[in-house]
């Protein structure tokens, strides 16, 4: 029964993180691939902060998001301006840069050897330190975080998000700032994908850099595509499956290292399949044409 | 010192520079960002790996078994894949999602079935690098550096001479246009894969020799291509050779001026400023802005 809860408290994460990848790629057009960059900054934000100053778990949530925005402020200025493809490559850039901070920088992060002992959160009283509890945990934020996406997607704001998704030179000549709106969409699916972060380093309690590679951006994006961009149905269905799935293959018996290899080669292929024969993934809306 | 970290950078320049060049030939023409580039890289130093421990052939015929392998591989892959994604009027970003797919299922294929640790296909014994300007350099990497200009500058004079070198050219250019003049686009598209999956085989398997071999090793060195493409200018051959060296002085500077863990960010903060402050690199035309 716990397994199955941890699994639940992971899928609620990943939720996180593929809805608000998915207001980027699926409702903006922009794919990224360093969403586990952002997702790294809330984690490792709110660790240090509990670990060495003894902050409660909403400062470090909020803390995280507020570096997140910041951070992200660095690939707007510079890349989204650009042609599609750039911005790809300055986000590959960034998780890579990213990576190798919290690998690195062991005087700040722990470097390889990560932060360990992060407390369990006290929300108002509230300790959350069963895995019956973090499910809650996880659901609430998840379902708070939906529920923003969801606002915001149904907003004038995300109108104009797809309308650039469509055809940026058309919104441009209706008088809307696109440079401006893309990189508000991106601060905000930024800080939501810290909150993720934030709440995983408080439930495993141990973080370091191996949890947030390109790898770990890779999978999301593939939680979107396959699970469908541009309705938020999609990343929420995606995450499901993609976390699922590999579990059922721990059944299978297979050795570690094997199941690792075929694991991503489930990934990968279920990415090319995707997108040759259905872009718009499971329940999506947005088919990646011209 | 100095003089051997110069040797160092050059000889992993020009090993960049031939990847980026290779590269930037494929994206000028399709379009989108070929990752699974890095796969081709990879599945070619392993071809080569086996015909050199396995089946025990020489060295020279393992880089033409790889370069056969790269050629099929490569335009295997725009015949399966991209060409009917491109018949579907997909996005740019749809094509590079599926090469990023298809990077991931290559690289774990030969993960697979190599295995993760690191193998070798050197052969004899180890032996001091011969003596260059003060500083030592190994056989390999100074075939790298002879092999990269040399084939770089073949390849601008099949470019600029050559007739299919020409229609690549006005595909690059304007690929509708081309089409409609009576090019054989379609046929442009198969060759470019061609030439830029040869040009890489050769450069990975000297690569292999060099520094041995890892599932992973392509995936790190097309990163640093196609960063070094952006640097020297996409769409640029020149500037693609330039950005390569440019890389490799970055990288061995790097870790002489900083900690060698910060060698890889070091690059992508160059990276960073450049799409900050001039995205089109030093010998790339301004982007156009639009595409009606």
């Amino acid at each position: 029964m716990d397994y199955v809860l941890h699994i639940l408290v992971l899928v609620g994460i990943y939720v996180i993180l593929a809805v608000s990848l998915d207001l980027i790629v699926g409702h903006t057009g922009f794919l990224s691939i360093g969403h586990a960059a952002f997702y790294g900054i809330g984690a490792y934000t709110s660790a240090l902060l509990a670990v060495n100053v003894g902050a409660p778990f909403i400062v470090g949530v909020v803390c995280g998001m507020l570096i997140a925005v910041l951070l992200s402020f660095t690939i707007s200025l510079s890349a989204l301006r650009l042609h599609g493809d750039y911005f790809v490559i300055a986000t590959f850039a960034f998780q890579m840069i990213l990576f190798n901070i919290f690998n690195n920088w062991t005087d700040l992060t722990g470097g390889a050897m990560g932060v360990p002992g992060i407390p369990y959160p006290v929300l108002l009283g509230w300790h959350v330190d069963s895995n019956l509890e973090f499910v809650a945990l996880a659901a609430l934020i998840a379902g708070l975080i939906y529920l923003i996406s969801w606002r915001i997607v149904t907003s004038p704001f995300g109108r104009v998000l797809r309308a650039i998704r469509e055809d940026e030179v058309v919104a441009k000549a209706m008088g809307k700032n696109t440079s401006r709106l893309k990189a508000t969409a991106f601060a905000v699916s930024a800080a939501l994908a810290a909150s993720a972060g934030s709440l995983y380093a408080h439930y495993i309690t141990y973080i370091d850099a191996s949890s947030f590679t390109v790898m770990e951006s890779i999978l999301i994006i593939s939680m979107v595509i396959i699970g469908g961009a541009g309705s938020l149905w999609g990343p929420l269905i995606g995450a499901f499956v993609l976390v699922t799935l590999p579990e059922a293959l721990r059944f299978v018996g297979l050795p570690s290292s094997v199941a690792a290899n075929l694991r991503q080669i489930i990934y990968g292929t279920l990415l090319v399949v995707m997108m040759m024969f259905r872009p718009r993934g499971l329940v999506g809306t947005y088919a990646f044409r011209r | 010192m100095h003089a051997q970290l110069l040797v160092n950078a050059l000889a992993a320049g020009a090993g960049y520079a031939l990847v980026a060049v290779s590269f930037g030939l494929i994206y000028r023409v399709v379009c989108f960002f070929h990752i699974a580039h890095g796969a081709v890289y990879t599945l070619a130093a392993y071809c080569a790996f086996l015909c050199i421990t396995t089946l025990g052939r020489p060295a020279v015929l393992a880089m033409g078994a790889a370069v056969v392998a790269a050629v099929a591989i490569g335009v295997g892959l725009e015949l399966l894949i991209y060409r009917p994604l491109r018949r579907r009027n997909s996005s740019d970003a749809a094509l590079l999602l599926a090469s990023l797919g298809l990077l991931i299922v290559l690289q774990n294929v030969v993960s697979l079935v190599f295995g993760d640790e690191t193998r070798s296909m050197r052969q004899g014994n180890v032996v001091a690098g011969i003596a260059l300007i003060g500083a030592r350099i190994t056989r390999v990497q100074l075939a790298i550096l002879l092999v990269s200009p040399i084939l770089t500058g073949g390849l601008w004079a099949w470019l600029r001479f050559g007739r299919y070198g020409k229609y690549v050219r006005a595909v690059a250019d304007d690929t509708e246009l081309s089409t409609i003049v009576g090019i054989p686009t379609e046929r442009v598209f198969v060759v470019v894969f061609a030439v830029g999956s040869a040009l890489v085989a050769v450069i990975a398997v000297l690569n292999g020799l060099d520094t041995d071999l890892t599932p992973l090793m392509g995936f790190r060195v097309i990163l640093k291509g196609i960063v070094a493409a952006i640097i020297g200018g996409i769409g640029s051959m020149p500037g693609a050779f330039l950005g390569g060296m440019v890389i490799g002085v970055l990288e061995s500077w790097g870790a002489w001026v900083l900690p060698s863990q910060w060698q890889d960010t070091t690059v992508f903060v160059v990276l960073v400023v450049f799409l900050l402050v001039r995205p089109h690199g030093v010998l790339g035309r301004p982007l156009r802005k639009a595409r009606i």
